[in-house]
């Protein structure tokens, strides 16, 4: 949901090219004084959504039904942003706007497409729209209760059931295989293991386990250097050491940037290594192929104190005091027997639990 | 059709407002399940978050009252997140830079200044 779909970036430049057009073609009709100005925006925002919907057709003329509908949408908010001055302005658009952001929702929610940033862009761009379209303004006398109370209702609601619509479908539906683990970007790579890919994955297992053995004692640890993040109450933390990530040794067996620790009653018990790239986006060497694909850890929203992390909403917001951030690529390698394998993006939480009942 | 000449530019930001405040609620019930988890500090920021949104919801409702403080609040609110994002923005974070992000967290707070921006006389 924070890619834009390759099919869906020429709806996202036709709706920027619409804002100029439609705020001109405003400017030049005399009847713009015969409406509140909040009429005139919602108008322009209907004319946005409707040019990105009819620049998506062209991409989705494969998809028949699609692109019937994108047509209709698209032709039916460039004429009601055309057509202020109508009678029956409010209640179509509100009705257009309405429908659309239920009809996409239950598209998505039935798997005919998957939430991009085009997407919910326009979604936001209509909810705007929406509640400019409702929202009585002082001089005006028809239907203020009714307005008021569709808007103090659809505006909360429709945010509400958009946003977790949308974050479901996307944690539970992710729109490519390297986003299948929620928040993260996992490393392109070929489907399956060769067996050179296997028995390199399988040396670079077999050599970081004899490197970090002696850091099962977490004193050890600590006089390397490494030093323990995030809450203790956790079941499991990650001991950074700040002088090998400086450094940038690349996925260095003797030097790994990161311990993992469970945080069990009897004290930490190691889990496993972690590598850490020095740079987002510079993805490491992956010599299993697939076994050892790295992993980049994207919009997650970080607490400044405690070193808490929650992941970014569909809206691109984060808690207050929250800071959103994208961590360089890093790789795993759990020297306990790990039900995902040796180089899973998580240790499987039935493991940890396990260590510290034992 | 009625002619207009009263400025709906407050009915304009209360709808921005209510929109903004709808964000921060998300943004606050999305850490619940982080702090269920065991996030501790989490479960304070997103209740942070809520108050900021049952804030920013009774500052539209002064808005759209024409409440000279409540304008004057508002616009001081939006220029401090504007320049929290424009920090985030620039800081070689990893911060998101998408469309959505670029609409929230900065086109919404310069709209709802730039409306504000010449209405003084519109509140008492």
């Amino acid at each position: 949901m924070f890619n834009i779909a390759p099919d869906h970036a020429i709806g996202l430049y036709f709706g920027l090219l619409a804002l100029p057009l439609a705020l001109i073609a405003i400017r030049l009709r005399p009847a713009r004084h015969l409406v509140p100005g909040t009429v005139l925006a919602a108008s322009v925002l209907m004319a946005m959504s409707g040019a990105i919907h009819l620049g998506l057709i062209g991409t989705h003329r494969e998809e028949t039904i699609t692109a019937l509908l994108f047509l209709f949408n698209g032709v039916a908010y460039i004429l009601l942003s055309v057509a202020f001055t109508w009678r029956w302005w409010r209640p179509a658009s509100a009705g257009l706007l309405v429908a659309t952001l239920l009809g996409y929702l239950g598209y998505i929610a039935l798997g005919f497409d998957s939430p991009d940033q085009v997407a919910v862009a326009t979604k936001l761009l209509e909810l705007t729209a929406l509640g400019l379209v409702l929202v009585p303004v002082r001089g005006e006398s028809r239907r203020r209760t009714r307005r008021w109370a569709s808007l103090g209702v659809a505006l909360p609601a429709l945010t509400l059931i958009t946003a977790s619509t949308v974050w479901i479908v996307d944690l539970a539906r992710p729109a490519d295989a390297q986003h299948a683990h929620a928040g993260a970007l996992l490393q392109a790579t070929n489907e399956v293991a060769t067996p050179e890919q296997n028995s390199a994955a399988a040396r670079l297992y077999a050599e970081t386990k004899a490197a970090i053995l002696k850091y099962q004692d977490p004193k050890v640890a600590y006089a390397a250097g490494y030093r323990p993040g995030g809450p203790s109450n956790m079941p499991s933390s990650h001991w950074m050491n700040q002088r090998y990530v400086d450094a940038g040794y690349v996925m260095d067996p003797h030097r790994p940037q990161g311990l993992v620790y469970a945080n069990t009653k009897h004290g930490p018990v190691l889990l496993g290594a972690m590598f850490q790239m020095k740079r987002i986006g510079q993805f490491g060497p992956d010599p299993g192929g697939p076994l050892t694909a790295w992993h980049q850890h994207e919009n997650i929203c970080v607490t400044p104190v405690g070193l808490e992390f929650s992941l970014m909403t569909p809206f691109a917001t984060c808690p207050l005091g929250a800071i959103d951030v994208s961590v360089p690529p890093m790789l795993h390698v759990w020297i306990v027997d790990n039900p995902g394998g040796p180089f899973a993006v998580d240790i499987d939480e039935g493991v940890v639990k396990s260590i510290d009942r034992a | 059709m009625i002619a207009h000449s009263e400025s709906s530019r407050p009915e304009a930001v209360f709808v921005l407002l209510l929109l903004q405040s709808m964000l921060w609620t998300v943004a606050g019930l999305s850490a619940i399940p982080f702090a269920l988890a065991g996030e501790v500090f989490m479960l304070g920021l997103g209740l942070a978050s809520l108050l900021v949104a049952l804030a920013t919801c009774l500052l539209a409702i002064g808005v759209l009252w024409r409440r000279r403080r409540a304008r004057r609040w508002v616009i001081a609110v939006e220029i401090t997140s504007l320049v929290g994002s424009l920090i985030l923005l620039l800081l070689p974070i990893g911060a998101n830079h998408g469309p959505v992000a670029l609409m929230t967290n900065l086109a919404l707070p310069i709209a709802v200044i730039l409306l504000l921006r010449k209405q003084r006389e519109a509140f008492s």
